[in-house]
C-alpha cells in the first residue's frame, strides 16, 4: 500500500448479492425472479457500538462519531429514516448474530479498505436485517473537529458507511486519476463515492445533492413525493441499450448534480430525487474508479463510448417525471 | 404653440357641426362627438398583432465537485453551462377602455413560444460542446395605464403618440406541459397610434416599443431581466 498516494478504498461487503435495483444505484437482491432493493423494513434502526476503540478514538467517541453520522442521514428532509443506540458490546462487527454491530477491526489483509458494510437479509422480502460495519485499524483516526494531518477522519468514513447501511451502493459522482499505489480522488461530490479524500480532511462529513437524492429514492417521505421528480429514458449506442452508463442530470438554476447509472441491457436509467425544474444531462463510461466498486463483476459493464451532452434541455415535473430522453453515444 | 394648434382645431370641429345642423339634425347631433373628438371618455379600443421580445441572458453556471486536498485550488469543474432566452416572436391582444381622451386602461394578452437554450463547454472528460435548447409556451396577461400625448398629435389628429406602463402576470409552459413556471413583469414603453378616417368607429395601426422586467418564470429565476420589446398591431376604436 502507497500511503503517500492516499487512496484509499471504502467497500461495501453485500452477503448476498450486489445486483442493482433501479433509479440510482441502490444495493438490491433477487427475491425469485425479481430483484428488489435492500432496504430497512422497520425503523428505528437499532444498532451496537463495539467496546473497543483504536489509538486515538475511544469506544465512546466511536459511539459518538456514529450517532453523528447516523443523525445527518437522518437529518434529510425528503427521507423518513431513524436509529437507536442499544448499548456497546463485545462481538465483532461481523455479520450473522443478528445484531447490528458497528465498531473497529483490525484487517491488515483489506490494505486498500479503510471500513465496510455487510449485511444479513431477508431473502424472500429484500429486508435487511442486520448490518455490520467496521472501520480497520490498519489505518490511523481521528475524530478531531478540524481533522489531523495524515489521519482518516472517523465521521467522513461512518457517513459513507452508514449510507452502505441504508441501502445505498456506491455514487460515481467524482473523479479520479491513477497514481502509483492506486487511485487518487480529484474531486467528489458525493458522500457516497467509492474513493475517499485525503487524509487529514473532514471534506467527507458533507451529504451532497447526489446522497439527499438516493437516500430519499430509498426512504422517500411525503415531501420527497410531493416536491421532486424524475428523469427516465435509455442510453444506447449503435441502437444497442448500454449498460452501466453514468448519467448526471445538473440542475441550472441550483448547480446541484444528481447521477445514476443505466441498469439494464437495453440501457434504461432513471435519476429520482430531482428539484423541478430544467436540467441538462451529461453520460460518461463509468472510467473514475474499479468496476466492481459498482456492480457485480459478472456484469457487463460497457466503459467504450465517449464523454457527452444530450442536446435538449430536460425538464423535471413536481412529483412526477419526464420519461422517452433517448441519450446516443459514440465509441471512443 | 401647441395649444393654440388644439383650439383652431377645436374651433373647425365647431363650425362643421353647425353647418350640418339645418339639413341633418339627428346625424349633426351626433357629430358633435365625432371627428377629432373620438376617442372620448368610454370609446373602447381592441388590437391585435404581432410582438417582438429580445433575448436575455441567464447567466453562466458551473457544474462543480468538491476538490480533493492537494489536487488544486477552488472547486472542480466538470462542465460549464450558459443559458439564455432567444429573441422570440409572438401574438398580442389587447382590450382597452378610454377614461378621458388622453388616458386610458388596457388588458392584454401576449403568446409566444420563446427558446431556452444552455451553452455547454469545459467539459471535463472532453466531451464535445452542444446547445441543449426547448421551447416554452409563454403567456403573459397584462395591464397598462396609457397617457395619449393628444398635444403632440400631427397628421390632423390621426397620429398619436402615447407612454405606458404597467405589470402583468407570467406563466411559461416546458414542453410537454411538464411543468409550470409562473412569474411577473413590469413594463414602461411608448408608441403610437395611426387612426384612419374620421368616424366613431376608426380602424388604426398601433406601434409599440418598452422595456420589460420579468422575474420568475422559465428562464429568469428569481432575479429581474431586461427584455427589450416592439409591436405591431391593428387597432379599432368604438
Amino acid at each position: 500500500m502507497n500511503r503517500g498516494a492516499a487512496v484509499f478504498v471504502t467497500a461495501a461487503l453485500v452477503a448476498v448479492c450486489s445486483v442493482p435495483a433501479a433509479a440510482y444505484l441502490k444495493l438490491g437482491t433477487k427475491v425469485g425472479t425479481r430483484t428488489v432493493t435492500l432496504k430497512w423494513s422497520q425503523m428505528p434502526i437499532r444498532y451496537f457500538i463495539t467496546d473497543r476503540g483504536t489509538t486515538g478514538v475511544t469506544s465512546a467517541q466511536l459511539q459518538q462519531t456514529v450517532q453523528s453520522a447516523f443523525s445527518t442521514w437522518e437529518a434529510v428532509p425528503t427521507t423518513q429514516i431513524s436509529s437507536q443506540f442499544v448499548g456497546t458490546t463485545l462481538a465483532n462487527a461481523s455479520s450473522g448474530d443478528g445484531l447490528t454491530v458497528i465498531g473497529f477491526q483490525n484487517r491488515p489483509d483489506l490494505e486498500r479498505t479503510l471500513g465496510a458494510t455487510s449485511f444479513l437479509i431477508d431473502t424472500t422480502s429484500g429486508a435487511i436485517v442486520e448490518s455490520d460495519i467496521f472501520f480497520n485499524t490498519a489505518f490511523p483516526w481521528s475524530v478531531a473537529a478540524q481533522g489531523e494531518t495524515g489521519m482518516f477522519d472517523l465521521q467522513s468514513i461512518a457517513l459513507h458507511e452508514i449510507g452502505h447501511l441504508h441501502g445505498l451502493a456506491h455514487s460515481a459522482m467524482g473523479e479520479t486519476e491513477l497514481r502509483a499505489g492506486g487511485r487518487r480522488v480529484i474531486a467528489a461530490e458525493s458522500v457516497m463515492f467509492p474513493i475517499a479524500f485525503s487524509a487529514g480532511t473532514i471534506l467527507g462529513r458533507t451529504l451532497k445533492t447526489d446522497d439527499i437524492a438516493g437516500i430519499g429514492d430509498i426512504y422517500p417521505n411525503s415531501t420527497y413525493t410531493r416536491s421532486t421528480g424524475s428523469i427516465s429514458g435509455k442510453i444506447t449506442k449503435s441502437g444497442k441499450g448500454v449498460l452501466g452508463a453514468h448519467i448526471v442530470a445538473f440542475d441550472m438554476r441550483t448547480q446541484k448534480l444528481v447521477g445514476g447509472f443505466s441498469l439494464s441491457d437495453d440501457g434504461s436509467f432513471v435519476i429520482a430525487g430531482l428539484d423541478p425544474g430544467p436540467h441538462v444531462l451529461r453520460v460518461e463510461p463509468l472510467d473514475d474508479g474499479d468496476i466492481e466498486s459498482f456492480f457485480d463483476a459478472t456484469l457487463n459493464i460497457d466503459v467504450d463510448f465517449r464523454a457527452q451532452f444530450y442536446d435538449k434541455i430536460v425538464v423535471v415535473p413536481k412529483a412526477g417525471g419526464t420519461s422517452g430522453v433517448e441519450l446516443k453515444v459514440v465509441a471512443k | 404653440m401647441i395649444r393654440g394648434a388644439t383650439i383652431i382645431r377645436v374651433l373647425r370641429v365647431g363650425c362643421c357641426a353647425v353647418a350640418a345642423g339645418g339639413i341633418l339634425p339627428a346625424r349633426a347631433a351626433a357629430q358633435i362627438y365625432l371627428g377629432h373628438d373620438v376617442p372620448h371618455r368610454g370609446s373602447m379600443e381592441i388590437s391585435g398583432g404581432a410582438i417582438g421580445s429580445g433575448g436575455s441572458d441567464s447567466g453562466p453556471a458551473s457544474a462543480e465537485e468538491t476538490r480533493n486536498t492537494g489536487t488544486g485550488t477552488g472547486p472542480f469543474v466538470l462542465f460549464s453551462a450558459s443559458s439564455r432566452a432567444d429573441a422570440s416572436a409572438g401574438l398580442q391582444g389587447k382590450l382597452g377602455v378610454y377614461l378621458a381622451k388622453s388616458f386610458s386602461v388596457e388588458g392584454g394578452v401576449l403568446l409566444g413560444r420563446p427558446r431556452l437554450s444552455t451553452q455547454l463547454s469545459g467539459d471535463a472528460e472532453s466531451a464535445p460542446d452542444l446547445t441543449a435548447t426547448e421551447t416554452l409556451t409563454r403567456l403573459i396577461v397584462d395591464g397598462s395605464v396609457l397617457f395619449h400625448l393628444t398635444g403632440a398629435s400631427f397628421g390632423g389628429g390621426n397620429g398619436v403618440p402615447f407612454v405606458s406602463g404597467g405589470a402583468g402576470y407570467l406563466r411559461d409552459a416546458h414542453e410537454k406541459n411538464e411543468l409550470i413556471e409562473t412569474g411577473h413583469e413590469f413594463h414602461v414603453g411608448g408608441g403610437l397610434h395611426y387612426w384612419f378616417g374620421q368616424g366613431k368607429h376608426r380602424l388604426g395601426m398601433r406601434a409599440d416599443a418598452g422595456m420589460s422586467w420579468r422575474s420568475g418564470g422559465a428562464d429568469s429565476g428569481e432575479t429581474y431581466r431586461a427584455v427589450p420589446t416592439a409591436a405591431g398591431s391593428i387597432a379599432y376604436l368604438f
